[in-house]
């Protein structure tokens, strides 16, 4: 499935329309010269499928966040979308911030999203180095276990752990979280990491086991620890990986909704999460759209971020094979 | 920088407590190096994943209390039995019903399956396609690879609000022409059929992303030498694709079929966020959720049908477990 | 530099021995090369004296210390992996001061160690590159500057040259040994190539499954094999091996029979079972007899493969039975022989010739447990008379 650069100078430029084909004022009709030459030249066909299937799937694929952009500068109260907005009208971007403190809501999801990818990362970088990297006795069973913990809904742990934030049952029945823990970060972080992590330690383990073990070896002879091996060579050449894991761990903590919305209040100073101030504009009486809009777009912002400027570890962390040395 | 000049060894014992723990990590045996390393993760685990798991499991034999959030007196199986025979009269819709008098899309074990095979379908087709678009080499490339991946890292109450809006009648620029062609009714957010496809497309939109990266990374790591063999040989395109990428692929498509059924089984957010909501396409998590969170809390109930789902994600991942290793020993790889 | 001794090391992991009471003493500055087949243990006895690995049971000693629970990192050595182990994500000059940095060395002091280790090995003007970007061998050196350049007590080099190719593997060979000489540090050097072995080192410790056979100079273990094994493994082409029985002052084998003398042997009873070994340059053919140092009877052979190598000619000999039937024998009865010959040689497959064998060369080893019994079967007075090369530890 692959066309390589060399044999198709026509995907070049990627503009989905195809109508530059030079008029040297030839008898011919344009189809029919083009017919020519792809039967002649099957790749050159084989190219301008590929742009033309891109255009129209690249066009279905934004179109719902044109919609929304158009919605957001829609006046309030306005009904009948049209397809072009009449006027540019930005005036909506703004007012999310002056309504609510949008920006906190934001900063809530973000520190939630960063602090459980860190700590994922970490924690999840241990254990995926003993799955990876180590002989024991109990691997399999171990790593199965954590398979089992996907199959349930996360609604599932939801009433045990509420229970144990808000109304202190024990844990394991052995010890109570302290009552000032429910509506700070801890309550959505620590659940959130229990939840992602598994899926981490997974791409970890794949990464962390396929690094050489001499690498290793030459790191401790060097004068590093084991520890100091994982932190210092492993991690490093496992980089793509790691960047996999931790982009996945911080898009769904960031677009995570379950906990973050019902284990903290709904006001920002009380650490609710974006999907919080997005919902804001919908009260009992009215709902603005327009803000409701403007105000995803705004939320996008910072994960389209994250994604131009990793996409490259994301899609090397996902198709790196063996690392050669 | 202030250290011992040309200091050749590292000072052992010197150190402060880093150190010493170093040098202790250093002297334990594979295996008990391993536990050490796994404890951190495995604790958090057990605290938030594996105790509320069994708190859930043991709920789901008690007797639901109506009001009050609290449990009943212990009754086995009895919630399993109310579910799987429709006799839950408090239950906001049906889990399954085997006498079928109610719609194959209002039972939550149906529809939810039903969603599962058509966007996990869906999404492998669009996925193999983005995948293609990705690895094929251009101009604007990485525009191309960032516009494919931006809707999966759209938040999920976001993306619903996307297709609220799309469809909301009066708003949406799509319901009208659906409507004129007669696919969909009046108001297609309080129809289940109208939910269930508006939902299924919007899975379809968004999470295609995570299956073209899953697909990409199959591709990418499909040895090129092969290609320039089939080349050689003659194939056609059509050959090359049939004999060498797709064979190869195979493996990885399974694994990202895998994940996805995983999540399309156990789908709440988007239904929650795009439509009306749970009670026009009452998947199995919906089911869930009503029961813990809706006027009568059915503690008992809700538990059962989370382990029902559990069972249900486990049994498809049985068979792709099966089919995965009877392809892999048909093509050699085991 | 710092003497190394093993005592007693032994690596039992869950079904096999890897290594079984091994016991190595090295002297200062000494360059030994541990050799064997794969699977003989010589590089899990490697990783022990590294630290890799922890022994089942038994002590090391680097210098004066004890390392045997002691990290690698606290133990004084550098190492030269196989394949290579170069840091892919460094350049040339972070990889070679990996370990300075992890000891926090001065900024001025680490880049002139690094020079002074990348112009040992020729890398200057390279410290910039990344190892992706480097050769094979240019890789090699660099891993080589790598454990050098924190001047450890003991090297510790696992086939460093095997991934090479031929001609950069000698090239590489001189220069480990200059290096060494430069250096004099002890080097611990594992390899399953004898060749290498015989050429660098002071001493070749051979080992085979997990046991040590020998540990001597290069020349006594191929003059003087303490077992069959190591005859057949040092040495190419390899020793010819042929069962014979001992009678009454000849050995009496199916085609060859070799008087011998029983002062020189005196561990032999009549008709003990022996495995004689003679090497392919220790067999004449009959008017070059003068050459061998103490020729035996000639024996008359029959010429099958021939294989040119260019400096000499490998020649295959079957022997020539009078009772021999060529329909019913079994082939393996007609033992063959591998006979080196000068290239000058005007020799042809399938020729009858005569051959003599050189008895001051002939090996005795014991049927059973393979040991050697006699090198030569003559009286030892006339072996080391005319045996310069022979070097007794």
């Amino acid at each position: 499935m692959s066309i390589d650069a060399r044999d198709h100078e026509d995907a070049e430029v990627f503009d989905g329309s195809g109508d530059d084909a030079d008029d040297d004022g030839d008898n011919k009709s344009r189809v029919a010269r083009w017919a020519d030459d792809w039967i002649k030249h099957p790749e050159k066909a084989y190219a301008v499928m590929l742009v033309f299937l891109g255009g129209v799937l690249l066009t279905t694929s934004l179109f719902p966040l044109y919609w929304l952009f158009n919605v957001a500068m829609a006046a309030p109260g306005q009904t009948d979308i049209p397809l072009f907005p009449a006027t540019v009208d930005l005036t909506a971007f703004v007012q999310v911030f002056q309504q609510v403190p949008f920006a906190r809501f934001m900063f809530n999801s973000l520190f939630y999203a960063f602090t459980v990818t860190v700590f994922v990362l970490l924690v999840g970088s241990l254990a995926g180095y003993a799955f990876g990297r180590l002989e024991f006795r109990g691997k399999t069973p171990l790593l199965f276990s954590l398979l089992v913990l996907s199959f349930f809904p996360p609604a599932t742990l939801f009433i045990p752990l509420f229970r144990a934030f808000n109304q202190q049952v024990p844990m394991l029945g052995l010890f109570t979280l302290p009552v000032e823990l429910y509506g700070t970060p801890g309550a959505v972080v620590t659940p959130l990491s229990a939840f992602t992590m598994p899926l981490a330690i997974f791409i970890l383990t794949t990464f962390y086991g396929q690094i050489p073990d001499g690498l290793e070896e030459a790191a401790r002879v060097e004068g590093t620890t084991r520890i100091g091996a994982l932190f210092r060579v492993i991690m490093p050449l496992s980089a793509p990986g790691v960047a996999t894991a931790g982009i996945l761990t911080f898009i769904t903590v960031y677009t995570e909704f379950f906990f973050s919305y019902l284990m903290t209040g709904n006001s920002a100073a009380e650490w609710a999460p974006v999907v919080d101030g997005v919902l804001a504009f919908q009260t009992q009486y009215t709902v603005r759209y327009d803000l409701q809009a403007a105000a995803s777009l705004i939320a996008i912002v910072p994960v389209a971020i994250l994604v131009v400027v990793a996409q490259d570890k994301i899609i090397s962390g996902l198709t790196q094979g063996a690392l050669k040395e | 920088m202030a250290v011992e000049q040309g200091r050749p060894e590292v000072s052992s014992g010197s150190g402060g407590v880093l150190t010493r723990l170093g040098t202790w990590t250093e002297n334990l045996s594979e295996q008990a190096y391993a536990y050490l390393l796994l404890t951190p993760a495995f604790v958090v685990l057990l605290l938030f994943a594996f105790w509320p798991l069994a708190s859930a499991v043991r709920m789901s034999f008690f007797a639901d209390v109506i009001t009050g959030g609290n449990l009943g007196e212990f009754v086995a199986v009895q919630n399993y039995v109310q579910l799987l025979t429709n006799n839950n009269a408090l239950a906001p819709a049906a889990f399954v019903d085997l006498s079928f008098q109610t719609p194959i899309l209002e039972q939550a074990l149906f529809m939810t399956v039903l969603f599962a095979v058509l966007s996990v379908t869906g999404e492998t087709l669009l996925g193999f396609l983005y995948a293609m678009l990705m690895k094929a080499e251009y101009k604007g490339r990485r525009l191309v690879r960032l516009l494919i991946i931006l809707p999966w890292a759209i938040p999920i109450v976001i993306q619903g609000m996307i297709f609220f809006l799309l469809f909301r009648p009066g708003y949406g620029l799509l319901t009208e022409p659906l409507q004129q062609i007669g696919l969909f009714s009046d108001l297609p957010l309080n129809t289940t059929f109208d939910s269930f496809v508006i939902v299924t497309v919007a899975d379809i939109w968004k999470t295609s992303a995570f299956m073209a990266l899953l697909i990409l990374a199959g591709l990418e790591s499909v040895n090129q030498d092969l290609y320039e063999v089939a080349d050689v040989m003659g194939a056609s395109r059509w050959q090359r694709f049939r004999y060498i990428t797709f064979p190869l692929v195979f493996p990885v498509l399974m694994v990202a079929m895998l994940f996805r059924t995983m999540g399309a089984l156990r789908v709440y957010g988007i239904i929650e966020s795009t439509t009306v909501g749970c009670s026009t396409v009452p998947s199995m998590t919906c089911l869930v959720t009503q029961m813990m969170f809706g006027s009568s809390t059915l503690y008992g109930s809700a538990a059962a049908v989370s382990v029902l789902i559990a069972i249900v994600v486990g049994l498809f991942i049985t068979v792709y477990l099966l089919f995965i290793k009877q392809s892999n020993q048909s093509l050699g790889l085991a | 530099m710092a003497r190394v001794k093993l005592t007693d090391v032994t690596k039992q992991y869950d079904d096999v021995t890897a290594v079984d009471n091994m016991n190595l003493d090295l002297k200062d500055g000494e360059f030994i090369c541990l050799v064997g087949p794969s699977g003989c243990g010589k590089s899990t006895t490697l990783e022990t004296v590294a630290g890799l690995t922890k022994p089942t049971s038994g002590e090391i000693l680097i210098g004066d210390r004890e390392v045997t629970n002691l990290p690698p990192k606290d133990r004084g050595i550098a190492m030269v992996f196989q394949n290579i182990a170069l840091f892919p994500h460094m350049d040339v000059y972070d990889n070679i001061s990996f370990g300075l940095r992890l000891r926090d060395f001065p900024k001025e002091e680490m880049d002139e160690r690094v020079d002074e280790a990348a112009r040992v090995v020729r890398l200057q003007g390279m410290l910039d590159r990344m190892p992706s970007e480097m050769s094979g061998g240019q890789r090699q050196r660099v891993a080589i500057a790598r454990a050098i350049v924190r001047d450890p007590d003991v090297f510790l080099m696992d086939e460093p040259l095997a991934n090479l190719d031929a001609k950069l593997r000698v090239n590489m060979r001189t220069e480990l040994q200059r290096l060494h000489k430069q250096l004099d540090t002890t080097i611990i050097y594992v390899t399953h190539n004898q060749a290498e072995a015989m050429t660098m080192s002071d001493r070749i410790a051979v080992l085979n499954k997990g046991e040590l056979q020998q540990i001597a100079a290069p020349l006594t273990c191929y003059n003087q094999p303490a077992n069959r094994f190591v005859a057949g493994f040092i040495g190419s082409p390899s020793m010819n091996f042929f069962d014979a029985t001992a009678g009454d002052g000849s050995l009496d084998a199916n085609g060859y029979s070799i008087s011998f003398d029983t002062a020189a042997v005196d561990r032999l009873g009549a008709d003990d079972p022996v495995e004689v070994g003679i090497r392919p340059e220790d067999i004449y053919l009959e008017h070059n007899s003068v050459e061998a140092e103490d020729p035996s009877r000639t024996f008359s052979v029959e010429t099958d493969v021939l294989e040119p190598m260019g400096d000499e000619i490998f020649v295959y000999l079957k022997p020539i039975l009078e009772s021999f039937d060529e329909e019913t024998a079994d082939f393996e009865e007609r033992q063959g022989l591998l006979m080196s010959v000068d290239p000058a040689t005007d020799i042809g497959e399938g020729e009858h010739v005569e051959v003599v064998f050189d008895r001051a060369r002939i090996h005795l080893f014991d049927d059973q447990t393979g040991d050697a019994i006699s090198h030569g079967v003559v009286s030892d007075a006339d072996v080391e008379a005319g045996d310069d090369g022979v070097q007794v530890d």
